[in-house]
């Protein structure tokens, strides 16, 4: 029997669009060094991933986010 | 920020850091000066967000603070690296990004509204199940009922043995 595949990513499951200003759901993919986590390990898909990562490096440039830890 | 020059309007969407050295209402004042350049160039400002002070994630120019400010416009894409240019010799301005914006369809929005439904739904059903096992769960067990069950079965039995205790011909 085929066991039932549940739909891990955070932006499919929710019907999310990834903003580069939304620094909130941006943190969780962002390790305590503020490196970009894989998509291995949050479940995001590759698609998302895509544009997760276009998204944080969009948030750097404009100082929402961090680029490295104090 | 892309390099296509396209003669189309395109709709666009920039963020802009002022320096701290602005009082709120200088700057408000510096946003529209912005917005003068962007209409200057035949652009169409559609949308105005003024997000006010904000901690910088790191220093820009010695600066920990600086105003936010959200601007979205419809521009043909010629002009796009004008205001660019302009914008990096506007020296109020410490920082920008100019974004592609696509403007969603009707079709879209129509979709996206039918998803959300579907998960509202969705949730709206766990919850009742959820409520539902509760309250069956409530109903099998009833514990009180059971000790006071042993409780009255206790009582019985030291009656009993109260009456065997004082039967006088137990000891005889």
């Amino acid at each position: 029997m085929k066991t039932k595949q549940v739909k891990k990513c955070y932006f499919c499951a929710n019907n999310l669009e990834v903003d580069y200003k939304d620094t909130r759901t941006l943190r969780k993919f962002v390790n305590f060094f503020m490196k970009i986590l894989p998509g291995s390990r949050t479940g995001v898909c590759a698609w998302h991933q895509r544009k997760l990562s276009e998204a944080i490096k969009r948030s750097r440039v404009m100082a929402l986010l961090a680029a490295t830890h104090k | 920020m892309s390099k296509t020059k396209s003669v189309a309007a395109k709709h666009y969407e920039i963020l802009f850091i002022l320096p701290n050295k602005f009082t709120d209402d200088e700057a408000k004042k510096v946003t529209e000066q912005v917005e003068e350049k962007i209409v200057a160039v035949s652009g169409k400002i559609t949308h105005r967000e003024y997000w006010g002070k904000k901690r910088l994630a790191y220093k820009i120019k010695g600066n920990a603070f600086g105003y936010y400010a959200l601007l979205e416009f419809d521009l043909e894409g010629i002009y796009l690296a004008k205001i660019n240019q302009e914008l990096r010799l506007f020296t109020e301005v410490l920082r920008h990004q100019i974004v592609v914006k696509k403007p969603k369809t009707e079709e879209q929005l129509a979709k996206e509204q039918k998803i959300r439904v579907k998960i509202a739904s969705k949730k709206a059903a766990e919850v009742r199940q959820e409520q539902e096992e509760k309250n069956k769960s409530a109903e099998t067990s009833s514990p009180s009922d059971k000790k006071e069950d042993k409780r009255t079965k206790l009582k019985d039995l030291d009656d009993k043995l109260d009456d065997i205790l004082s039967a006088s011909d137990l000891i005889k």
